[in-house]
C-alpha cells in the first residue's frame, strides 16, 4: 500500500471537512455520534442481568405466548410464556426460531423505490420514508373519489384490525385476508351449522377422539396448545384415538387405530358411520329432538343410502371397522371429533365437514366438557370512534360465493383480472405472500407483474418475498417481534383469553411498526380518514381496543397485558352448554343440520356426500397430491430462518413402494409430477420436480408433498444459497449461510402449489388443495 | 504510547485529529446511505481529486466525466445492490463479518455489536436514533466524533483528555475497523460497477489499515 505522507493526508483532512460542511445539512449520519459527558463502566463478560418480555407468536397462526429474554438490547432467546393458558411454557421449533426472522440480514431495513420495469428486471433505490409516504399519498388521492380502488391483502385479517381499519377509513370494503386460502370451509361449515365460525374439539377431557384427515400432533389451528391437551386426553383418560387419513402422519403413528381412506370420500365414512347410529338407536334422542332443526325420522331417512357396504366400496375402510367405531363413539361419552384441511381443502369439502360434524351432534356432543366445543374467545371491537364499514364489494364478498363471507382471496384475486368490473388503482399487500402461497401462483405473480391491471402496489413488508419484488415501493415493516397487536384466538382451554404482542426489541434501523406506517399514510392521505388515526401513541390505540374486554379493564388493563403478556379472568370456568341459555346463533336458534341457506344455492340441505369428479374416473397412472402441513415451516411465512431450514429444507415426493415399483421408482430417483388434465381441462399444463420418498405410510393412490418449499425469493436461507469458498464472494453473502449445507446436496424442495389450480368449494369457497390428480414419472 | 505525539507541537497534532475527524466523517457519510448531488459535486471538486490522487486514491473517468444529476440516480440503485439487496448484498455490519467467541456462525446483531455497543457507552459515545451499533458507516462516525473530540481537548490545552481520546480511536479501530472494514472494502471495490464506490473503498481500506503506531499519523 503507498505511504502518504503528513502533508498530504493533513490536506485531504481539510479537503473532506470542507466538502461535508456544505452536504451535512441533508446527511442522516452527520453527527449522528456525539461525545457526552463521563463514560460509564460496562460489563463486558456474560451474565448480565437479563430483561424478560411477554408477547405473542405469530410464526405460525395458533398466537402462542412468548417470552423474549433480552440482554444488552439483544433478543437471545425465545421461550413459552408459561402464564398463557393456551401453550403455558412449551414453544415449538416456528416460536424459537424468530430470533433468526428478527436479525435476518436478508431483512429490508429502508424503504425502496423499484427502478426499471417490475418482476425480473428490477432494481431498487432507497428512498426517505417521507419520500416514500409522498408518493404513496399521491396514488391513493387520485383515487378519493373511488375509494373501492384500494385494496388491501392481508395474512389473518381477523387479528389485523389496523389493516381494515385503514380500508375502510379510506372508504373501501376491499380489505381481503387469506383465511379463504386454507380453512373457508370448515369455517362456513360451522357457522352455518352452529352461528359461529370454527370449532374447539374439548380433547383434554375426552374419552373417545375421531380424527378425520387432521394431523394436530404437527398442525392445527391452536398447535402447541391443542397438541398438548391432545395428549393429557390420551394419558389422564386413557381417552382412544382413531385417525382416518389418506397418509400415516404422526398423529395416526399415535394412534390406537389408524385407517386408510380413499382421497374425497371422508365425507361418506362419516355419513355411514351416522348412519349406523341411527339404525341400531345409539343416538342421543333427547338432545337430536331438543336441539336440531330434523327429526330423528329425517335424519334416518336421508343417511340410509349411506350403508357401511357402500362405504367400504367406495372408502376402502371395511364395513365392519364402521360400524364397531360408530358403536364404540356412540356409547363413549364424551366423545369428539377432530378434523381439519384433509377433509376441508376439497370441492365438497364443506358438506364433509358437516358431516364429521353430524357426529358430535347424534351423541350430544355439542359444547360439552370432552364433546365437540364451540370456539370461545373474544371479540376485540375496533377502537372507537370506528370508520363505518363500507357497502361490501364484489372483491370481498364474491357473486358466486353468497356463504364465503369474509376473506376470500383465492377467489378475488383473478378477478382483477376483469378491468371494467374491478378497477384497481393501488394494491397494498402485507405479511401474505399470494406469489408462493395461491394456488396457481404463476398466474398471480402474472396479474401483479401487469401495470395495467395493477398501476401500484405498495408492499408493507420486512422481506423481499415473491410478492414484494412484484412491488413499486417496499415499505420495511418490523417483525412481529418489534410489534403491538391485541391478539385472539380460540381456547383450547375453553376460557376465553386476550394477549398482546408487544414487542421485545425497538424497531431495527428505520424499520416501522404498521401502526406508524398506517397512521402516517393517513394523515398524508387526508380527506377524513385521519381522524380515524388520531390516537397519540400506539398504546392508545391498544387502550381504546380492549376497553370493550370487560373485566380486563379492572384487572389493570394495557399494564396488566404489558406485564404478563395474556389476560383470562381468572374465576372463569368452561361454560360449556352455552346454548342452553339463548340456543344457537342460527336463524332457527337450533343446530341447523338441514340448511336452507345450502339448498338455497340448489346443493342438499342436509349433510351429503358428493364425490369428487376429479376421481372419479382414476386410471391406473393417476394418483392424487396431498399437500400436508409439517411442524416446522409455515406455508410461506418461515423458510428464511436457519434453524427451521436446517431441520426441513426440501420436500421429497412421499410415495407407497408399491405404486413406485409398478412406475419403476426406486427411493432417491428424481421425479416429475405432472398435472393430469382430469384435474381442471381447462387449466395450462403444469409440472414440478423433485426426488422420491418411498414410504409404506401412504395410501397407494395419494403421492405427498410437504408444504413450505422451493422459494424462488424471500432470501438466501430459504433459497438454499450456500457459502461460497472464495473469500469476496463469501462476503456478500448472508453469514446464516455458513451453515447451509443442502443447498447443493439435496436441494431446496418445490413449491407445491405451482401445480395447484384454483378451484373452490361452491359452497364454501375454500380452496379444493387436495383435489389434484398427478401423473408420476422418473426422470 | 501516545507521548510521542505529545512532545510535538500540539497545534500540529490537533490539525491531524481534525484531518483524521473530516476524512472519517466523509467515509461515514459515503457508507450510511446513497450519495446526494452536493455530495458528488464536493467530492470531484478538482482539489479534493488532487488531495485524494496525493493520497493514491484516484476515481475512473467515467464517473469524473458523468453527469452528476443521473449518477445520483444510479448510485442509489447501487448503494442499494451492494448494501441492501435483494440477493447477494454487503451487510455493512461489523458482527456480520466477525465470528465473537461462543458464536458459532456470525450474524447481524451478535457479539461484536454488543461490543461495539459497549466502547461506545464506555467511551462516553451516545448515538442518536435507532442504528445497528456496528453499522460501517456509524463505526467511522465514532472514529470522527472521537478525533473531533480530541482535536479540541489539544487546542484547549488539554494533553491528558486528548492523550485518552487518542488512544479510544487507535483502540477502536485495532479492535473493531481493522477487523472487518478492509475485507467488506476488498468486496466493494471487486463487487461494484461505480468508480465512485470503488474508489471511496480505496480510501476507506487505505485509512483503516494505516499503521497506528509511535511516530504514524494516526
Amino acid at each position: 500500500m503507498r505511504s502518504i505522507t503528513r502533508r498530504d493526508f493533513l490536506k485531504l483532512g481539510a479537503a473532506s471537512t470542507a466538502l461535508l460542511a456544505v452536504e451535512s445539512q441533508l446527511s442522516p449520519i452527520a453527527r449522528a455520534v456525539e461525545l457526552v459527558d463521563g463514560g460509564r463502566s460496562v460489563n463486558r463478560t456474560s451474565g448480565l442481568p437479563r430483561s424478560f418480555l411477554p408477547s405473542t407468536c405469530t410464526q405460525c397462526p395458533a398466537g402462542c405466548g412468548i417470552i423474549g429474554y433480552v440482554e444488552e438490547s439483544r433478543l437471545v432467546k425465545i421461550g413459552g410464556n408459561t402464564k398463557h393458558i393456551s401453550n403455558g411454557s412449551s414453544l415449538c421449533a416456528r416460536g424459537q426460531a424468530g430470533i433468526n426472522a428478527l436479525y435476518d440480514p436478508d431483512r429490508i431495513l429502508v424503504p425502496l423505490k423499484r427502478t426499471g420495469t417490475r418482476g425480473e428486471n428490477a432494481s431498487w433505490k432507497p428512498i426517505s420514508w417521507d419520500a416514500a409516504y409522498a408518493e404513496i399519498a399521491d396514488h391513493m388521492s387520485s383515487i378519493r373519489a373511488n375509494p373501492s380502488q384500494f385494496v388491501y391483502l392481508t395474512d389473518d385479517l381477523e387479528n389485523d384490525g389496523l389493516g381494515r381499519r385503514f380500508a375502510h377509513a379510506f372508504g373501501s370494503a376491499n380489505a381481503l385476508g387469506a383465511a379463504g386460502v386454507y380453512d373457508a370451509n370448515k369455517r362456513v361449515a360451522t357457522r352455518l351449522t352452529w352461528g359461529a365460525a370454527g370449532d374447539m374439539p374439548d380433547v383434554a377431557n375426552s374419552k373417545y377422539i375421531l380424527v378425520f384427515g387432521a394431523n394436530p400432533l404437527e398442525s392445527h389451528p391452536q398447535f402447541v396448545g391443542f397438541a398438548q391437551r391432545l395428549i393429557n386426553g390420551m394419558q389422564n383418560n386413557q381417552a382412544k384415538l382413531v385417525v382416518f387419513d389418506t397418509r400415516l402422519n404422526n398423529t395416526s403413528a399415535r394412534a390406537n387405530e389408524f385407517y386408510y381412506v380413499n382421497p374425497g370420500t371422508f365425507a361418506l365414512v362419516a355419513l355411514s358411520m351416522a348412519n349406523v347410529i341411527m339404525q341400531e338407536g345409539l343416538y342421543n334422542r333427547n338432545f337430536v329432538e331438543q336441539w336440531t332443526n330434523v327429526s330423528p325420522q329425517q335424519l334416518a331417512q336421508s343417511l340410509a343410502q349411506y350403508t357401511p357396504e357402500r362405504a367400504q366400496a367406495e372408502t376402502g375402510v371395511p364395513a365392519a371397522v364402521i360400524r364397531r367405531i360408530a358403536s364404540e363413539f356412540a356409547s363413549t361419552f364424551p366423545a369428539t371429533t377432530v378434523s381439519d384441511s384433509m377433509i376441508s381443502n376439497h370441492v365438497n369439502g364443506t358438506q364433509t365437514e358437516r358431516a364429521v360434524m353430524l357426529l358430535n351432534i347424534l351423541t350430544g356432543n355439542i359444547d360439552n366438557r370432552g364433546g365437540l366445543c364451540l370456539p370461545r374467545q373474544y371479540n376485540v371491537a375496533d377502537a372507537q370512534p370506528a370508520p363505518p364499514a363500507p357497502a361490501p364489494s364484489g372483491l370481498a364478498q364474491p357473486a358466486n360465493l353468497p356463504l364465503a363471507s369474509l376473506q376470500a382471496v383465492a377467489e378475488s384475486l383473478p378477478l382483477l383480472k376483469d378491468r371494467q368490473k374491478y378497477p384497481v388503482g393501488v394494491l397494498m399487500t402485507r405479511g401474505f405472500n399470494p406469489v408462493y402461497s395461491n394456488p396457481d401462483n404463476a398466474a398471480v405473480a402474472d396479474t401483479l407483474k401487469d401495470e395495467t391491471i395493477i398501476p401500484y402496489h405498495v408492499a408493507v413488508s420486512p422481506f423481499m418475498t415473491e410478492t414484494a419484488a412484484l412491488a413499486d415501493i417496499i415499505l420495511p415493516e418490523t417483525t412481529y417481534l418489534e410489534d403491538w397487536n391485541i391478539e385472539v384466538r380460540p381456547s383450547p382451554e375453553q376460557v376465553p383469553f386476550v394477549a398482546l404482542r408487544q414487542p421485545v426489541v425497538p424497531p431495527l434501523e428505520s424499520s416501522k411498526s404498521f401502526f406508524d406506517i398506517s397512521t402516517d399514510l393517513a394523515k398524508r392521505v387526508g380527506g377524513g380518514m385521519e381522524q380515524y388515526f388520531a390516537f397519540k401513541s400506539v398504546e392508545d390505540y391498544l387502550k381504546a381496543r380492549i376497553a370493550s374486554v370487560s373485566g380486563l379493564a379492572a384487572a389493570g388493563g394495557l399494564d396488566y397485558l404489558k406485564q404478563h403478556g395474556v389476560w383470562y379472568d381468572p374465576k372463569s370456568k368452561p361454560n360449556y352448554g352455552s346454548f342452553a341459555a339463548g340456543g344457537f346463533a342460527t336463524p332457527s336458534g337450533k343446530l341447523e343440520v338441514a340448511s336452507a341457506r345450502i339448498s338455497g344455492l340448489g346443493f342438499p340441505a342436509m349433510p351429503a356426500y358428493e364425490p369428487i369428479t376429479a376421481f372419479t374416473n382414476l386410471e391406473e397412472k393417476d394418483l392424487v397430491l396431498t399437500i400436508f402441513d409439517t411442524a416446522i415451516q409455515t406455508d410461506a411465512k418461515t423458510a428464511n430462518c436457519m434453524w427451521l431450514d436446517e431441520i426441513q429444507h426440501n420436500n421429497p415426493l412421499w410415495i407407497n413402494p408399491d405404486t413406485a415399483s409398478k412406475l419403476g421408482i426406486k427411493d432417491g430417483d428424481k421425479v416429475k409430477i405432472l398435472r393430469s388434465n382430469k384435474t381442471n381441462a381447462e387449466a395450462k399444463e403444469r409440472s414440478v420436480e423433485t426426488t422420491a420418498l418411498l414410504s409404506d405410510g401412504l395410501h397407494p393412490k395419494v403421492v405427498a408433498l410437504a408444504n413450505g418449499c422451493g422459494h424462488t425469493g424471500y432470501g438466501s436461507i430459504a433459497q438454499g444459497e450456500q457459502t461460497p469458498k472464495d473469500k469476496i464472494e463469501k462476503v456478500l453473502q448472508n453469514p446464516n449461510t455458513e451453515l447451509v449445507w443442502w443447498g447443493e446436496k439435496d436441494g431446496i424442495g418445490v413449491n407445491a402449489k405451482q401445480i395447484v389450480p384454483k378451484a373452490v368449494d361452491p359452497i364454501g369457497g375454500g380452496q379444493a388443495w387436495g383435489d389434484v390428480v398427478v401423473n408420476v414419472a422418473k426422470i | 504510547m501516545a507521548t510521542a505525539l505529545i512532545k510535538g507541537e500540539d497545534g500540529q497534532v490537533a490539525e491531524l485529529a481534525r484531518a483524521r475527524a473530516g476524512l472519517h466523517s466523509l467515509l461515514a457519510r459515503v457508507f450510511s446511505a446513497a450519495p446526494t448531488a452536493e455530495l458528488l459535486k464536493g467530492v470531484k471538486d478538482p482539489e479534493v481529486l488532487s488531495s485524494l490522487a496525493a493520497c493514491g486514491i484516484a476515481f475512473d473517468e467515467e464517473f469524473l466525466s458523468g453527469g452528476v444529476e443521473e449518477q445520483i440516480r444510479e448510485l442509489a440503485a447501487e448503494f442499494t445492490r451492494l448494501f441492501i439487496g435483494p440477493g447477494p448484498h454487503i451487510a455493512p455490519f461489523e458482527s456480520v463479518f466477525v465470528r465473537s467467541p461462543g458464536e458459532y456462525q456470525p450474524r447481524l446483531w451478535g457479539g461484536a455489536t454488543v461490543a461495539v455497543a459497549g466502547f461506545y457507552e464506555e467511551a462516553g459515545l451516545r448515538f442518536h436514533g435507532s442504528q445497528i451499533p456496528d453499522h460501517l458507516g456509524l463505526e467511522f462516525e465514532a472514529m470522527a466524533a472521537l478525533a473531533r473530540a480530541e482535536a479540541e481537548s489539544r487546542e484547549s490545552g488539554d494533553r491528558e483528555e486528548a492523550g485518552r481520546l487518542l488512544e479510544l480511536e487507535r483502540r477502536f479501530c485495532r479492535e473493531h475497523l481493522l477487523r472487518w472494514a478492509p475485507d467488506l472494502c476488498l468486496a466493494v471495490e471487486r463487487e461494484t460497477t461505480s468508480g465512485f464506490y470503488r474508489g471511496m473503498a480505496a480510501l476507506a481500506r487505505t485509512l483503516v489499515m494505516m499503521p497506528g503506531e509511535e511516530d504514524s499519523i494516526i
